[in-house]
């Protein structure tokens, strides 16, 4: 009897501490649980290499790990954050046996692909990486967990701790917080920059050490990163210095580097909040650039600002989150990683800001007219890539149709070429296809007129989604129908 | 000319096309069960004959390819009505151009086939993510055993099987194909295809929920409640990913509440 009251008592408050724990850990960014393959090693479980998405919340976001915070009793102060020590706000800790039993549970019920664990930091941040560090441990080897494991890294943490943890995680991230040093001076002064980018140099240099460098997207392809000479100096790229950070070499890897012992396979990630400091779109993508370029991190992941705690310095508590600049600015990231485009080139003829009426491949594309129309049949690839409407899929497909036969405008449509903005700036086999006049402003209203169509009749003012009576009637007073 | 009605096996429609090419033209073919009587021309009960379809199978396999086996197979699966036809056609044409029909996307009688053969995919794709075990114990004591209901469209059990018997190796799982009253059954790697009611194990023991089982059940549901951001609700967005006709069976939907 004692017994029995004894485990309701015990699942109450796992429940409460789930409750806290994954509403302070909500506004993280990333639920991937891609690039990582592992054959079934453990005694449960293997990674997917295209990741799985299990559900999906309210919000449409993917649910794909189980992600939660391992305390949110948090030292910091910092005036952004749900978590910040001044918040009045129910506190907890899972105890690191009691979260890896929870993780395992759920997932042999097929509810998640793996654990993405973040923490606030309790006391100091190596007393909070080591219980992380534990929970990790007891996971893969007392539960012989195989699936996957996303862990934050708290800045400041030290390199053998963040080491070991690396051992037991497919991907590691460390917040970057904010885009610019000012803005991070301003709303967390208690995080150093300094803090922040030294695990971030450790992680990519103990990758570079095990030869599992892989770089963001399509930006390195047919580079070797894996070099000597990319190990990052204290102060970013320093060619054959081997690095500062002792520990690296210190700390050797179980021979191999690949298999059980890996470190970080899935790689290193980033996020930043977009719009609670002053930054423009133009310096936000000069800072992930220079993260892809400097730290070669796999993902930079963006969050539009909530306001959630009330503050002096930061947008007031009634704010819309600015949902269409992080869409716009994601979309930017893209062309950084996988077409081609540099942060310049997206900025170089006006504006601080992305365009939030077009796509920032279209508006390049008009501030470039010069280059277009571009001839589908004797286009390079990476041209190809920089036609809007245009992706890696078509692009193949041209190449390889054009191979055998000229690509006719019909064709494109079959190969998946999104003509409705594509036909402003192809010609095949010599002959335009626009409806109008090859100029900026012409082709610019003829985009707008049919984005605008799609978009007035899909969102209200805030960027939220319209119902369909309320739809219709938008579009009728726009005279659109 | 004839419409040939089949016992609904991967054989049967086998031994059909045979019958094609050795009897008489099919018109058509359909499962016996669901054949409309037709004004033009006759009908014919055909007989499954293994030996008939091993045939059928190997000249596929040998004359047109591996690859479009496996795609027939596919579509043989998916629970579309006409399939049987869109299957016969593509192995015509496929026995007259051969392996290139792998590569003619365009060409309507592959394009057909290639659309059935990626609904099924797509469904497959969904089972991976939205089956919900249950953690189940038999009467008798033993191990436990995952234990999953579901209700696709197009009969996707034996493609999800190989994925979950490798990542679950460790405990036994069930998963119950309930419309088709089927299940496979995996174990350390191994799995099989069993008919399946749903209560007892296929040695006839009867199966119950294990102890914790409930609590796991209501702590997930109160997980999936509280990681949405409120300020992004967005349903149309989660409908889009997740369509409502997979609900029925998520835990995250329809489990236990308890709280706290």
């Amino acid at each position: 009897m004692f017994c029995k009251r004894y485990n309701i008592a015990m699942e109450e408050i796992l429940m409460q501490k789930l409750q806290i724990l994954a509403d302070s850990a909500k506004y993280d960014v990333s639920c991937s649980s891609s690039g990582s393959s592992r054959a079934a090693n453990g005694r449960m479980g293997n990674g997917h290499m295209a990741g799985i998405c299990h559900s999906w919340g309210a919000d449409g976001r993917c649910i794909s790990l189980l992600k939660v915070l391992f305390t949110n009793k948090c030292v910091y102060n910092c005036e952004y954050c749900v978590n910040r020590r001044a918040n009045d706000f129910p506190r907890a800790s899972f105890e690191p046996d009691e979260l890896a039993r929870l993780t395992v549970e759920f997932y042999r019920r097929n509810y998640i692909e793996g654990l993405f664990l973040s923490s606030a930091v309790e006391v100091s941040p190596d007393h909070t990486a080591e219980r992380i560090l534990q929970c990790l441990e007891l996971l893969r080897y007392k539960y012989g967990f195989a699936g996957y494991i996303h862990a934050k890294i708290i800045p400041g943490v030290s390199p053998e701790i963040l080491h070991r943890i690396g051992l037991v995680a497919d991907r590691l991230s460390v917040n970057i917080e904010m885009p610019s040093r000012e803005s991070l001076a301003a709303f967390a002064p208690q995080k150093k920059i300094e803090q922040i980018v030294a695990p971030m140099r450790q992680i990519t240099n103990t990758l570079i050490e095990t030869k599992s460098l892989k770089g963001p997207g399509t930006m390195f392809k047919g580079q070797n990163l894996n070099d000597a000479g990319n190990y990052l100096g204290p102060m970013g790229l320093d060619a054959g210095s081997g690095g500062d950070d002792s520990i690296v070499s210190a700390l050797s890897l179980a021979k191999g580097g690949r298999g059980k012992n890996s470190f970080a396979s899935a790689g290193q990630t980033t996020q930043m909040i977009i719009g609670a400091g002053g930054e423009t779109d133009a310096s936000i993508l000069a800072t992930s650039e220079n993260l892809y370029r400097t730290f070669k991190m796999k993902r930079v992941y963006y969050s539009a600002y909530i306001p959630v705690v009330d503050s002096p310095i930061l947008p007031d508590k009634t704010t819309a989150p600015p949902l269409k600049r992080e869409h716009r600015i994601y979309q930017a990231d893209w062309l950084l990683r996988f077409y081609g485009f540099t942060v310049s080139e997206l900025f170089r003829s006006g504006g601080e800001n992305l365009d939030p009426d077009l796509d920032p491949k279209v508006t390049w594309a008009l501030r470039n007219l010069d280059e277009f129309p571009m001839e589908v049949n004797t286009a390079s690839y990476e041209q190809l890539m920089r036609i809007p409407g245009i992706g890696h899929i078509s692009a193949m497909r041209i190449l390889r149709q054009r191979r055998f036969a000229a690509v006719h405008f019909d064709d494109l449509k079959k190969m998946g070429v999104v003509i409705k903005r594509a036909k402003y700036f192809v010609l095949c086999c010599g002959r335009y296809f626009g409806d109008r006049s090859f100029e900026q402003e012409t082709i610019r209203n003829s985009l707008l007129q049919m984005e605008s169509g799609l978009q007035m009749s899909m969102f209200d003012n805030d960027w939220k989604r319209l119902e369909e009576g309320a739809r219709q009637e938008k579009l009728a007073a726009a005279g659109v129908i | 000319m004839r419409d040939y009605l089949y016992d609904g096996t991967f054989e049967g429609l086998l031994t059909c096309i045979y019958h094609h090419y050795y009897t008489d033209k099919a018109a058509g073919i359909y499962p016996r069960g669901e054949y409309q009587p037709s004004l033009l021309h006759g009908s014919m009960e055909v007989e499954t004959d293994e030996e008939k379809a091993d045939r059928v199978y190997n000249a596929i396999g040998n004359k047109i390819s591996g690859y479009s086996l496996r795609l027939i197979y596919r579509a043989f699966l998916s629970g579309i009505t006409g399939k049987e036809n869109v299957i016969l056609n593509y192995v015509l044409f496929g026995f007259r151009v051969g392996p290139q029909v792998g590569s003619l996307h365009t060409h309507p009688e592959v394009q057909a086939l290639e659309d059935i053969v990626r609904k099924v995919g797509n469904e497959r794709e969904r089972m991976l993510q939205f089956v919900r075990f249950e953690v189940m114990e038999a009467a008798g004591g033993g191990p436990q055993i995952l234990y999953a209901k579901i209700e696709p469209e197009h009969d996707v059990i034996a493609l999800v099987a190989h994925h979950f018997a490798e990542r679950f190796s460790h405990d036994p799982l069930i998963i119950h194909d309930i419309g088709r009253s089927k299940a496979i059954v995996a174990y350390e790697h191994d799995w099989y295809v069993t008919d399946f009611d749903g209560t007892h194990l296929p040695d006839g023991t009867a199966m119950m929920m294990s102890e914790n089982e409930i609590s796991y059940q209501s702590l997930w549901r109160t997980y999936f409640d509280h990681i949405a951001i409120k300020e992004r609700t967005n349903p149309r967005c989660q409908k889009n990913h997740m369509p409502v006709r997979y609900w029925k069976h998520l835990t995250e939907v329809n489990g236990p509440v308890i709280s706290a």
